[in-house]
């Protein structure tokens, strides 16, 4: 409607030969394989050899079988629609998404803790799952409204917005696992040209708040003093002036804490924050915005350390804990750790090349907990071993860089965003699954794309990455960037 | 920046995820081996399969140690489903009382994990109903218990019990809950009977329920049985010899001559070895503990008993070898030996006598000149080398030394030497000092074994063959073999003939012994009346038969017994009579053996002073 892309692409699928002469085969091949993998992985870590027949509704696999079915019929309905309606659908869709948050926190079941799922009869759908294709959709639709730029300050609240609004109904509802998902749109917002003013300082927020669990407050800011002197002492070449200040605002801090009550951390604190606003206020007389950033920055750390402890302190126990765990402060075999702990051992016990489908000892005999749904990459790692861990990795790495080649492939701002929202959601999923399987991320209960058993997680993600196909099928004719 | 910049850089970062993924992978499930052993640890456990206990078999074949199979149960308490299950119902199968299961049950749970044990000794029967109660958190192990089926034999076979810290240390083969020998037969023969424990590598799942055999039971090994012993025991004649020893305090021991197979071993009081068996087994124990008669004291190879007369025929041989006595020998005696201002007595015979009589008549005095003419021979130095070269006689005849028998914990006995006169008698000491010795009195000690042994070597003329009690063992050629080479003493053959002579004189003309008399059997025979400081003396009687071809060396030894021939040779006279012809003629001997009354007062006063000291204790 606002892109001049649509008007031609808009003639059904005349000119461009059938419907399935113009998606994306690649990922749909991706698609169909990674389903494929996923099905073999829940049949070998749900098989029990004591139930009656192998095609008994009563396995997993035979339901997700099902699951399969459906995504497969939705996809068919998807791929029939116009690129146009998804342009109209993303509204009506975000506000679907919002409400249905809204009353799963009030009529909502609570499992594992979150009160993040809707039951329908024995059935349990977890409606952050199409909210993440509604935030997309969303942020597709605002940041390709006609002169958005991403830079200028009310379009960014914009999109923060429309971000922000569900990731805080998502941690109210006690799921933030989930609800991070939503922070990878950050991928998104790069893409789309943000300044390195906003992404710089998001990713040092970050920055700080993995090392302020693993650092006492005294180290980190010791350190960012070093760090930010280095800079600035290279910036201007002023060696020795910058090695004076630093030995006389360590000495101050160290005669203060000796000469009075005061503890080494609060004198510490007390003469970065005296040194800071004089800096400040020197940098903005002599407007020397090379000194003014380091100090800013340093000041938001003093700030958001201490919140950053503040904050832990006020999360759930077992967030606490899982936090903890990982950084490795926490050292608890059979407790919070087991999960970890044996998900590693089975992964690791895989080797080369695995121990054979339905071979998996610490899958069937149930050391692996959760193990078809988020921990279902214990199942390939145990039972492929490395190379097919290294297959699925390699299915996964093509399907998000083929979506971000169709985004940009695709040539008008609506598709592209959304095939990097995709990609992105793809990638932190990713990550973080697998990474917790592994031991280099928290457990976070956010299930692995396409693989893990689940209905509502399955037709999520094939709609997210259907829409993407559609988009990319409905324009690929007119517009070859790639 | 550029747009293409910008989807370069995100490909970049897509890179680096999957690479810091696949770096990870690569090295949990390359470099780091942990994670396999992990893995394996995870899923198997391996439980020890424990051998079914060699078997021990009498000299003719009868079983004198059973094993049966039993079974111990067990719980590993997490296990235990939270919803309770029927107590009662599994009490009486166990056939302990509720209280008892939920006092056991209370402790397994202190450590939740580790299997323990709730009750042991479960018949096969009761282990199939305790199968089908299907109870979620216990099971069963596989053990064997012993059995007895003449229940005889308590010290001479000895017991199994469980291993200590001490033992588990000392030897690998044993881990805690193992069983190993105690004593007796079981002990001496442990690494024969035990066999060996095999073991079984099952999968179990995260809820501890089995899976399967690992690698489909390839790395199993099965236990191996323990090894049949047959023993050198008579069974019938060691019941009928405990049966005579009932009541009384002392010990029995025959022998084989040609063979140094032990026929009989008694201690008494013995006790039922299967009370060491069973659930009851530790307070039968201590009761046992507390018994001052000590029925857990191996008295046939371990008490130091002074010998007495019986030891009068080794002085005769010394003697004899030495040359300082021909057996023609006359010496006076008229009530006695007088050396100095003192007397030996002796009782009312004939006067003079020579050697044979003297044997026969247990002549004091004779071997009193003996003995003084051995150790004061001229061709010695001093007295102490004269005590010396007799030391070294006596020794050769087992005595002052371990006989090395296959038992463990044989006593040594005692014979005095030079040098403990010394001290005793401060270096001022001469032969009257020693004379007692003349009579296997004074600091003399042998154990029974020793004695038996002593009867062995006359019966023989000479030598002896190192007393054992396992004759054979399965699937083995031969037992060691020390027990078929011949020990010789120092005396010459010949010089046993008088000797023999007279101990068959003793018993069939004329002298102490005559209650032994079997009509065509021939039986030689030695009374022996021991002085003691504690009361009555001590009975005994040495003995074998018959006289040309012997089957048999029987030594009997009863405190405060009275004169040898009072109990300690009709016991004797009837096991030789047994084993001999394998009838008894003499019923109303045997009554009056069984009838025949000896008070302990000095054991009943210890225990009534131990008791009172207890009784004392556990009121504080």
């Amino acid at each position: 409607m606002t892109s001049k892309y649509n008007i031609s692409s808009s003639s059904a699928y005349g000119n461009g030969g059938s419907l399935f002469g113009r998606v994306d085969k690649v990922a749909l091949g991706l698609y169909v394989a990674l389903v494929a993998v996923g099905m073999v992985c829940i049949t070998a870590a749900s098989f029990d050899e004591e139930s009656a027949s192998i095609f008994s509704f009563s396995h997993n696999y035979m339901k997700q079988l099902v699951w399969v079915g459906i995504s497969w019929c939705v996809s068919l309905v998807l791929l029939l629609l116009d690129r146009r309606f998804f342009h109209m659908f993303a509204y009506p869709a975000y506000i679907v998404g919002i409400c249905l948050l809204l009353s799963c926190l009030v009529f909502g079941k609570e499992v594992n803790g979150a009160k993040a799922w809707f039951e329908f009869g024995g059935m349990r759908i977890q409606p952050v799952e199409f909210v993440k294709i509604a935030t997309a959709l969303m942020m597709a639709r605002v940041m390709s409204s006609y002169s958005f730029n991403i830079n200028r300050f009310t379009d960014l609240v914009k999109a923060a917005c429309v971000i922000l609004l569900p990731l805080a109904i998502i941690v109210l509802q006690n799921d933030t696992g989930s609800g991070l998902v939503l922070c990878s749109f950050l991928f998104v917002m790069y893409r789309e040209g943000i300044t390195k003013y906003i992404y710089f300082p998001a990713l040092f927020t970050v920055f700080l708040f993995i090392v302020s669990f693993i650092f006492t407050p005294e180290t980190i800011f010791i350190f960012l003093l070093v760090a930010f002197t280095a800079y600035t002492a290279v910036k201007t070449g002023a060696f020795v002036a910058h090695i004076r200040f630093l030995a006389a605002v360590l000495l101050a801090a160290l005669l203060l804490a000796v000469c009075t009550p005061l503890s080494g951390y609060a004198a510490l604190m007390i003469v970065c924050g005296v040194v800071a606003v004089v800096l400040v206020v020197m940098a903005l007389k002599m407007r020397a915005m090379m000194l003014l950033w380091p100090v800013l920055m340093f000041v938001y750390a003093m700030v958001f350390v201490p919140t950053c402890d503040f904050l832990f302190t006020k999360l759930e126990p077992h967030q606490q804990n899982r936090i903890l765990t990982f950084v490795g402060m926490k050292s608890d075999p059979k407790g919070i750790d087991y999960n970890v702990n044996q998900s590693q051992i089975a992964i690791g016990s895989g080797g080369l090349f695995g121990k054979g489908f339905m071979q998996g000892t610490q899958i069937r005999y149930d050391y692996v907990p959760e193990k078809h749904t988020d921990f279902i990459f214990c199942t390939v790692g145990e039972e492929w071993g490395f190379m097919g861990a290294l297959v699925v990795l390699a299915m996964y790495m093509a399907l998000i860089l083929r979506l971000m080649r169709m985004g940009e492939r695709i040539g008008e701002p609506f598709g592209r965003v959304y095939c990097y929202c995709v990609a992105a959601i793809l990638l932190f999923h990713v990550w973080v699954n697998i990474g917790m399987t592994i031991g280099l991320m928290p457990v976070m209960g956010i299930p692995l794309p396409l693989l893990s058993y689940g209905g509502s997680s399955l037709l999520a993600f094939t709609m997210l990455i259907m829409i993407a196909i559609c988009l990319d099928a409905s324009t690929s004719d007119e517009s070859n960037i790639m | 920046m550029s747009n293409f910049v910008r989807y370069r850089n995100l490909r970049y970062v897509v890179y680096l995820v999957f690479v810091v993924l696949a770096c990870r992978l690569f090295y949990v499930q390359i470099i780091d081996d942990k994670y396999k052993d992990l893995a394996t640890s995870n899923i198997m456990r391996s439980t020890v399969e424990y051998p079914m206990r060699g078997e021990v078999l009498d000299r003719r074949g009868e079983y004198l140690v059973r094993s049966r199979v039993c079974y111990d149960v067990m719980v590993v308490a997490r296990n235990i489903p939270k919803t309770g299950f029927d107590t009662v119902r599994l009490a009486s199968i166990l056939d302990i009382t509720p209280e008892r299961l939920k006092s056991q049950l209370k402790k397994a749970r202190q450590a939740p994990r580790a299997p323990f044990l709730v009750a042991g000794y479960l018949s096969q029967e009761a282990k199939l109903i305790f199968d089908e109660g299907n109870f979620e958190g216990f099971y069963t192990r596989f053990r064997t218990a012993r059995e007895y089926p003449r229940k005889i034999g308590g010290n001479l076979l000895g017991y199994v019990s469980e291993v200590n810290d001490a033992q588990v240390r000392r030897w690998e083969y044993y881990s805690a809950g193992d069983y190993i020998g105690v004593g007796g037969v079981e002990s001496a023969y442990e690494t024969m009977l035990r066999g060996e424990k095999g073991v079984s590598y099952k999968i179990y799942d995260t809820h501890g329920a089995i899976k399967g055999a690992y690698m489909d039971g390839s790395m199993d090994v099965m236990p191996v049985k323990g090894m049949q012993l047959t023993s050198t025991i008579d069974a019938r004649l060691q019941e009928f010899a405990e049966e005579l020893m009932e009541g009384k305090v002392g010990a029995v021991v025959a022998i084989e001559p040609s063979t140094g197979e032990i026929l009989v071993m008694v201690s008494s009081p013995t006790y039922n070895p299967d009370l060491m068996v069973g659930r009851q087994r530790n307070n039968n124990y201590a009761r046992m503990l507390h018994d001052q008669r000590n029925p857990q004291f191996n008295r046939a190879v371990k008490a130091k008993y002074p010998p007495g007369s019986t030891f009068k025929l080794v002085q005769g041989l010394i003697g004899l070898q030495e040359g300082v006595l021909r057996p023609n020998d006359m010496h006076p005696c008229h009530g006695g030996y007088k050396y100095g201002r003192r007397t030996m007595a002796c009782h009312d015979h004939r006067s003079p006598i020579d050697l044979r009589d003297a044997v026969a008549t247990s002549c004091n005095a004779y071997f009193c000149y003996v003995f003084k003419d051995i150790i004061t021979n001229p061709k010695y130095a001093n007295i102490s080398d004269g005590v010396r070269a007799w030391n070294d006689y006596v020794y050769s005849f087992g005595f002052g030394r371990k006989l090395d028998s296959d038992f463990t914990g044989e006593g040594a006995g005692y014979v005095p030497t030079p040098e403990y006169y010394d001290r005793a008698y401060n270096g001022r000491w001469n032969w009257g000092s020693v004379i007692s010795c003349a009579i296997g009195q004074g600091e003399m000690g042998c154990t029974p074994l020793q004695m038996a042994n002593l009867a062995a070597i006359v019966a023989n003329r000479g030598y002896y063959y190192i007393p054992h009690i396992v004759k054979h063992i399965e699937g083995r050629d031969s037992i060691d073999r020390r027990f078929y080479e011949r020990q010789y003493t120092m005396v010459d053959s010949i010089h046993f003939v008088p000797i023999v002579e007279g101990m068959w004189r003793g018993v069939n003309v004329w002298g102490t012994s005559g209650g032994a008399r079997l009509p065509g059997l021939d039986v030689c025979g030695k009374t022996g009346t021991a002085q003691n400081p504690n009361g009555r003396d001590h009975s005994t009687f040495l003995s074998f038969a018959p006289k040309d071809d012997p089957k048999i060396a029987i030594s009997v030894y009863v405190e405060h017994g009275g004169f040898g021939a009072s109990v300690a040779l009709p016991i004797a006279s009837l096991l030789e009579e047994l084993y001999l012809t394998d009838t008894i003629t003499r019923p109303e001997l045997v009554e009056r053996v069984k009838n025949y009354k000896i008070n302990y007062t000095k054991y009943d006063r210890m225990q009534r002073e131990y008791d009172q000291r207890r009784a004392e204790r556990s009121q504080k």
